[in-house]
């Protein structure tokens, strides 16, 4: 794009997204990143910042139920859409937890928590589409998700059970 | 039996953090922020080696929203750090020594602000030569980076004659290993929240091991008293070692002093890469023999460690380095010299296994090698040379006496790994042996393919032992303690000065409480990582915080039960000796276990009622040995380690399919956390033996971020792994758990080393291992060559 136009161009007038089922209006450059509008100018801290190049995966977050790294994903490509972070996957009842949230607990697939959020984002939009996932459909939905604490046994294991709790719940629904 | 949730029975524990964790509550202290909070930079050296010759910071002070330009004239106290040795600047002022120093901060309304003053800030430097290796630095004519030249520290050890004995060895194996930059590559970055207070001078919210010493060196640096500052250090999002030393905390604090207002300070990535820690890169040439029967009688060491630029725990990790290198083997003739060396490198310091993962890998490099000389199986031939329990530790201190050794020994050698590898070198003896004197290649096709259909991928087993001190050793303060409190509202006040950056310290301090209390969960509540509400437990460091915890608990154990029994008895008239703790409260023993319980008294009621603090302290050290040997240890963790590899022989990649680890630690306090950080520490030891390496040329990072500083991802860690914790002591050792935090960093190189020798043929001397060292032309490529000739 022409700088001169970008400069020229009056006030943005304000981004409208969907976080986490409210709708907000964002009056931030477009340019920013996803994840910036989420820490800094709505206070969601769930979503990480570590690499910022789109190689961790600690700021993962869905759009339009999509896994995206939110490093990398600007404001404007979120007008419109539909955003939720790791503070909106639980079911709104107090106290609730997202059957890969539980699964995560129980299994112990976390240590430190700085890569969760953002392993549990990956991990859920996995399951959403694959409910039972082979070895390699596993490798491939959690490559970009680096966890330095636990070696990764306890978020397989966290996988598997999750897989597992969601199949109980369907069936009981 | 294998460590697992399933074999953990009721054991195995939701960690209390864990909810916060999952749902994305958790506050690290990096998500933080306050109204009028600004944010800070750092400018740092764009060169390894330089004078400065001016520092203008007028043009960037005048710019808007820019509230602070600080140098190191804005240093109201010592301009300085360095937990060891307070030789590394806050701000630099005639010289930078690495592209991490420092030389100007700010602090601006917004990021961009900040970064613009940076960009107006003009320095003058003069470019010097740049000592980017140990052998440069030490070369006669090269510049001195410190008063005291360019060696940090020195170290040694010897008994015997080596020389003499060399001439009685049958065989002798000598080699040189060399050992990556490794990065800790915490996921959080450095960085945190510095708020200047109304109660007190400035709350200082940033992660570090180690609360009380990041207190005294900013009391140092800010010159006030160590009562002004408090320091909020947990939940952090990951350290391994990398987080122990100051990082951004003097020039938070620095800028929230001059500004009054709350800065915040979080590093980019590539900040973080440029001017954190890394592992010590080291080359370490050792010459070992044996008899004609396999017994070693002669070990010679050199090990040269790059420290970087400043001290920080550049020592101590050495002197431990220089303690691992011998082992857990005897000889009667040692001869280790090792040297620290200050370069124009990154900073080196303490990092996970301190300096027992270069050592161990080269030693247990030499124990493979020699065994293949002598055709001896391996874990035979270290056997055969392992100290005996009770002998004494690597400097012939005296150490806590355990099996240990023994027991993981044995245990390995039972291990459905080892049966797998004899059972193939059964079917193909000799494959683990070649004939001494050729020692760098062994025949090529030994190896055994993987999968017939796949002839170029080689299977190979190979193993590791580890004897890995604990605690900081003899002649550095060591101090241990805790409390335990009735709090007002009735719950149990567990208060210790440990820090909490995902090894389960909590978890593990509550299922401790729970069961040495017969508590419910929700009677207590655990303090960490706040030095207002915290005693001094001594740094979270070294494997010692779990061993400190147990400790302080067994000592407070009797003291607490009874003043709060006491106090009771006083409420209820009833004999003290009458009554217990339980669930929720005080129960009346008479009353047996089980359905007869009845709830005296709950904890509430007993605290509302008592006007006196029910409570109880402990203070104490971290067992040392007896003996004047700076940094020898007295306690002790074994372990050892099989792995199965996969080497493709045609891209040269190496996979590790299969590991067994079995850790003599005596009892495992909390099984979820015992596995992580055992599975945790092998994850980052795959890192160090296969793709880890913090590039520098020149003095400057090549390496700036994840893409090309390569961590395991989960497509490396789908094969087995098994962890099988040996829990008994001796008889009446008073010590309890020993460390694990580090143990499982250790192993998995060598084992890894042994198992390519055994795959394709050859040593690897060199981490991270490179690939096209292990290809080779493909069957059919050698072939055509052939007809062409
Ligand atoms: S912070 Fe977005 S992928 Fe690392
Ligand atoms: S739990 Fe610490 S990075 Fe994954």
């Amino acid at each position: 794009m022409n700088e001169n136009r970008a400069a020229e161009r009056p006030a943005a007038p304000g981004t409208e997204l969907y976080v986490n089922g409210n709708r907000v209006t964002v009056c931030t450059e477009p340019s920013k990143r996803l994840l910036h509008v989420l820490r800094d100018e709505l206070q969601m801290t769930g979503a990480k910042r570590s690499c910022e190049i789109g190689r961790c995966g600690a700021c993962m977050v869905l759009l339009d139920g999509r896994p995206v790294n939110a490093c990398l994903t600007m404001l404007y490509q979120c007008g419109g859409r539909t955003v939720t972070t790791i503070e909106g996957i639980a079911p709104q009842e107090s106290g609730g937890l997202d059957p890969v949230q539980q699964a995560f607990l129980e299994e112990g697939g976390y240590q430190c928590g700085y890569c969760t959020p953002g392993m549990i984002i990956s991990v859920k939009a996995l399951l959403d589409f694959i409910p039972d996932p082979t070895d390699e459909e596993i490798t491939e939905a959690l490559s970009g998700n680096i966890c330095r604490c636990t070696g990764y046994g306890g978020i397989i294991r966290s996988v598997r059970r999750a897989s597992e709790l969601k199949k109980i719940s369907s069936s009981d629904a | 039996m294998l460590l697992n949730r399933k074999n953990s029975g009721e054991r195995w524990r939701i960690r209390p953090d864990g909810r916060d964790k999952v749902t994305g509550a958790m506050k690290y202290l990096t998500d933080m922020a306050l109204p009028g909070m600004l944010t800070g930079l750092v400018l740092r050296s764009p060169y390894p080696h330089a004078a400065i010759l001016g520092i203008r910071v007028d043009q960037a002070r005048k710019l808007p929203g820019v509230h602070a330009v600080l140098t190191h004239l804005d240093v109201p106290g010592l301009n300085a750090y360095g937990i060891a040795i307070q030789d590394q600047p806050v701000f630099c002022y005639d010289r930078v020594r690495y592209v991490g120093d420092a030389v100007a901060a700010v602090a601006a309304e917004t990021l961009e602000q900040a970064e613009r003053a940076l960009a107006a800030i003009e320095v003058d430097y003069e470019q010097l030569p740049v000592l980017d290796s140990p052998e440069k630095a030490l070369e006669n004519d090269a510049d001195q980076l410190h008063p005291h030249g360019n060696v940090l520290h020195r170290n040694a050890y010897k008994t015997g004659d080596v020389e003499r004995a060399f001439e009685n060895c049958a065989h002798i194996v000598e080699e040189t290993y060399s050992t990556p930059r490794q990065m800790h590559t915490y996921m959080e970055t450095e960085g945190g929240l510095f708020v200047p207070g109304t109660d007190r001078l400035l709350n200082v919210y940033a992660p570090t091991q180690h609360g009380f010493m990041d207190r005294l060196q900013l009391s140092r640096i800010l010159a006030v008293p160590q009562g002004d500052i408090r320091i909020v250090s947990s939940p952090i999002g990951g350290s391994f070692g990398g987080k122990d030393e100051l990082n951004v905390q003097p020039y938070g604090a620095l800028l929230a002093m001059k500004t009054g207002r709350p800065v915040r300070i979080h590093n980019s990535r590539w900040e973080s890469v440029r001017v954190g820690l890394k592992r010590h890169p080291m080359v370490i040439t050792m010459r070992t023999g044996a008899d004609a029967d396999g017994r070693l009688i002669a070990h010679q060491v050199r090990v040269t460690a790059d420290t970087g630029p400043y001290a920080t725990l550049g020592a101590e990790v050495l002197n431990f380095a220089t303690e691992h290198v011998t082992g857990p083997y005897q000889y009667a003739n040692v001869d280790v010299e090792s040297m620290s060396v200050f370069t124009n490198n990154g900073m080196s310091g303490e990092f996970r296994g301190f300096g027992g993962n270069q050592a161990i890998f080269a030693l247990e490099g030499q124990m493979d090698r020699l065994a293949e000389c002598l055709g001896m199986d391996p874990w035979e031939f270290r056997k055969l040379n392992l100290r005996e329990a009770g002998d004494p530790g690597p400097f012939g201190q005296p150490i806590a006496r355990t099996d240990g050794a023994r027991q993981v020994w044995k245990s390995l050698q039972e291990s459905r790994l080892w049966k797998e590898r004899e059972a193939a070198l059964e079917r193909r003896p000799g494959a683990a042996c070649v004939p001494a004197g050729n020692p760098s290649t062994g025949p090529s096709d030994d190896g055994h393919s993987a999968d017939s259909k796949s002839p170029w991928l080689k299977e190979g087993i190979g193993a590791a032992y580890v004897m890995h001190g604990a605690g900081l050793g003899v002649g550095i303060p060591d101090p241990a303690g805790g409390r335990l409190q009735l709090a007002r509202d009735g719950r149990i006040e567990a208060v210790f000065g440990y820090e909490e950056f995902g090894q389960g310290l909590i978890a593990t301090l509550e299922l401790m409480l729970i069961e040495t209390f017969g508590l419910a969960p929700e009677d207590i509540r655990i303090r960490i990582g706040d030095t207002d509400v915290v005693p001094d437990s001594g740094s979270s460091t070294a494997s010692r915080a779990t061993s400190m915890m147990w400790k302080s608990v067994q000592n407070m154990r009797m003291p607490f039960m009874t003043a709060l029994l006491e106090a009771a008895g006083r409420l209820l008239h009833r004999n003290p000796g009458q009554l217990h703790m339980g669930r929720g409260g005080i129960y009346g023993r008479a009353d047996g276990e089980g359905e007869g319980r009845k709830l005296l008294l709950p904890y509430q009621a007993l605290a509302a009622s008592t006007d006196e603090p029910l409570m109880a302290e402990t203070r104490f050290s971290y067992p040392a040995s007896p003996v004047d040997r700076v940094g020898a240890h007295f306690l002790y963790t074994y372990a050892a380690v099989a792995v199965k590899v996969e080497v493709n022989t045609l891209t040269g990649r190496v996979r590790v399919v299969d590991q067994f680890h079995t850790v003599a630690a005596g009892p495992v306090m909390n099984p979820q956390g015992y596995l992580g950080q055992i599975e945790g520490g092998s994850s980052m030891a795959l890192g160090f033996t296969l793709t880890e390496d913090a590039v520098m040329t020149g003095g400057c990072y090549l390496t700036r971020n994840l893409d090309t500083y390569l961590v395991p991802t989960i497509a490396e860690h789908m094969g087995r792994i098994d962890v099988l914790p040996i829990e008994e002591l001796p008889p009446g050792d008073p010590h309890g758990p020993r460390g694990i935090g580090e143990i499982g960093s250790v192993g998995l190189a060598p084992a890894v080393a042994a198992a390519v020798r055994q795959a394709v043929g050859r040593w690897v001397c060199k981490l991270p291992i490179d690939p096209a060292e292990l290809q080779e032309r493909p069957h059919f490529t050698q072939k055509a060559v052939a007809v062409h000739e």
